[in-house]
């Protein structure tokens, strides 16, 4: 007897992943309350600290929060119909943290320093819901992955151009030692074509990596007691490299760098599965960034943050402390982390915006402060989760070119959270990418939301492959 | 005595952090479970037996080491190349990774090229796209010729 269409849809509705909402709107609403109670207990329109119906905020101040639940729910019954077999796991996952990133910018916006921003929050909250529909678009628009393979040189050609745009923008500033940020504005938006250029570079590297990878993984060609792979093919691969990380330098964008040639060195290593190219790229890297650190004075300046001695304050540390553009973004993050303790101060209960940029490059600390380190600790763990699960998807897939696009998409990530979230604790030299889908900024999300989508996307294609073999 | 304002946001906070490690459970149970059905999954791939329904005897072995006469067992779904994963594994310096597929849908077989370096021909026709053969066509996967037989 066949089963009414009623009855299916319900079998088939992806309960995993409304399951999965549940928590996360709590979450989400529950820290809306603590920061609208915050902000009136420091606005002083509470005078008394007694608890009282009156208080409370009214449902309208909620709507931003109810809306992005609502988009959520939405996106939750359209892949219902659609994407049924894709993965139920990473948009819970990913929506809990763009909402947690959409409060704390809200929270920020209004004390922001030098030029507080009220509409911070709002402005972050319509990235977010853009970035929900462009996460739709790429998951319906890629029907054939293959697509993303055949064209590559196409892809990595518009990504570098775009970057080089913005690079004749750089060029005209002309002071070579300052860190300048990306910016390529069309309008009244500042857009950061950078963001873009990392997918594009994955999908060349990946779709290279897949074409060539018998002659890249034998490795004729031998320096020493080095083998690599030919020139004829290498050739491509490191061009691409090259170009990419020259824009980067001319844009001033060290942080960007790091990340590409950290994509670069983990997809080889999957795609060849020698640690001997690792570590001969690795080498170069070295090489590389001395070079860099002796040209470049505002290198040596992060480095030299970096060894700043907090714990035992001396008049070195001063001196570094006191320059401009020195150690005082770092040292007053590490202040808010530490002010934060174990269970934080609580949202829009602290006093985060000491920080200079603390809504984008800073981010880190701001939650640090406010959540605390069992917050933080639990944000951590969201990232390892999706990047495990991307990892999974990545295993799962079913031809070489899905396998090595979902990594390398995966290891953005990874690399990404890794690099500014390790230089805003002052491990490594601080440089401004953001914290993915907590930082404000919208190219930030939307790309962000391309590679949720191609990983959903390859996720499904991996479900149905399985589904016809069966 | 009323509530107290700081101690209820306190009590947020706390219930906050209660709920994001809940949440976390919650995903790590549900990958769990996840994990353990894609494993029985594919332990009942391994089990089912696939029947041969059709072989590939090597007539001209080209540079590599395999003798003519050889023959290799087909699966109704059966790829062939250098790599772990393929149904026929040959350890040939001119195969790729994934060289070819080949598929029987009603009795035909269909043979396509797998974006090899040097190619898949049936009957000297190359197969970049899928191309229908029949018992006694002849298939080469790079510098190798098989005669396709039931």
């Amino acid at each position: 007897m066949a089963q009414k269409p009623s009855m299916r849809a319900i079998k088939n509705y992806r309960w995993q992943e409304l399951g999965l909402f549940i928590i996360p709107f709590l979450i989400l609403l529950m820290e809306m309350l603590q920061l609208l109670l915050a902000r009136s207990v420091r606005e002083g329109v509470v005078a008394t600290s007694s608890l009282n119906p009156k208080n409370f905020p009214t449902i309208q101040a909620l709507i931003p929060i109810l809306g992005l639940i609502a988009l959520l729910l939405a996106v939750n019954i359209i892949l219902s119909f659609s994407f049924r077999k894709a993965d139920q796991i990473l948009l819970p996952l990913v929506g809990l943290l763009s909402g947690i990133g959409v409060l704390m910018v809200t929270r920020l916006g209004p004390n922001l320093r030098p030029f507080p921003d009220p509409s911070l929050g709002t402005r972050q909250l319509i990235w977010v819901i853009l970035g929900l529909f462009v996460f739709l678009i790429t998951l319906f628009g890629l029907r054939n992955l293959n697509w993303l393979s055949r064209y590559k040189y196409t892809w990595a050609i518009l990504g570098i151009l775009m970057v080089g745009v913005t690079l004749i923008n750089a060029l005209r500033v002309k002071d070579f030692n300052s860190p300048n940020h990306d910016q390529l504005n069309i309008g009244p938006l500042a857009l950061q074509p950078s963001e873009l250029l990392k997918i594009f570079l994955v999908i060349f590297f990946a779709a290279y990596l897949t074409e060539n990878r018998d002659v890249v993984a034998a490795g004729n060609l031998r320096i020493g007691p080095l083998r690599l792979p030919p020139f004829r093919q290498l050739g491509p691969l490191i061009l691409m490299l090259a170009l990419a990380l020259l824009l980067f330098f001319g844009i001033r964008e060290l942080g960007l760098a790091l990340l590409i040639y950290g994509i670069f060195l983990c997809m080889i290593y999957l795609g060849s599965g020698k640690i001997s190219y690792v570590i001969s790229s690795l080498a170069i890297f070295f090489i590389l960034g001395f070079i860099g650190y002796s040209l470049l004075g505002y290198v040596r300046d992060r480095f030299t943050t970096v060894g700043i001695d907090v714990v035992n304050w001396s008049a070195a540390s001063e001196a570094v402390y006191s320059t401009p553009g020195g150690g005082f973004q770092v040292v007053q993050g590490l202040i808010a982390l530490c002010s934060g303790g174990i269970i934080g101060a609580g949202l829009g209960l602290g006093h985060p915006t000491v920080v200079p940029v603390i809504q984008s490059d800073m981010i880190f600390t701001a939650l640090g402060e406010e959540l605390g380190l069992a917050g933080m600790f639990a944000i951590i763990g969201i990232y390892l989760l999706i990047i495990y699960r991307g990892y999974r998807i990545a295993v799962e897939a079913g031809d070489p070119f899905s396998q090595l696009l979902a990594a390398g998409l995966t290891s953005i990530f990874a690399i990404q959270t890794l690099i500014i979230s390790a230089g805003n604790m002052k491990l490594i030299p601080l440089t401004g990418i953001p914290l993915p889908f907590l930082s404000y900024g919208g190219s930030s999300i939307i790309a962000n939301y391309i590679i949720i989508g191609i990983l959903l996307r390859i996720s499904y294609n991996t479900a149905q492959q399985r589904e016809g073999l069966a | 005595m009323p509530l107290q304002l700081d101690v209820f946001l306190l009590i947020l906070r706390l219930l906050l952090i209660v709920l994001l490690y809940l949440f976390l459970m919650q995903v790590v149970i549900a990958i769990t479970r996840d994990l353990r059905k894609s494993t029985a999954a594919s332990t009942d791939m391994e089990n089912r037996v696939l029947p041969v329904i059709g072989h590939l005897v090597v007539v001209d072995s080209g540079p590599s080491s395999i003798l003519p006469g050889t023959s290799y067992n087909l699966e109704p779904q059966t790829s062939i190349g250098r790599g772990p994963t393929n149904t026929i594994l040959i350890g040939d310096n001119f195969i790729s990774g994934e060289h070819t597929r080949l598929w029987n849908r009603n009795g035909t077989w269909y043979v396509q090229d797998a974006g090899s370096t040097n190619g898949t021909y049936v009957n000297n026709q190359p197969a970049r796209d899928p191309i229908a053969a029949k018992p006694g066509d002849i298939i080469q996967v790079g510098f190798i010729r098989f005669k396709l037989t039931a």
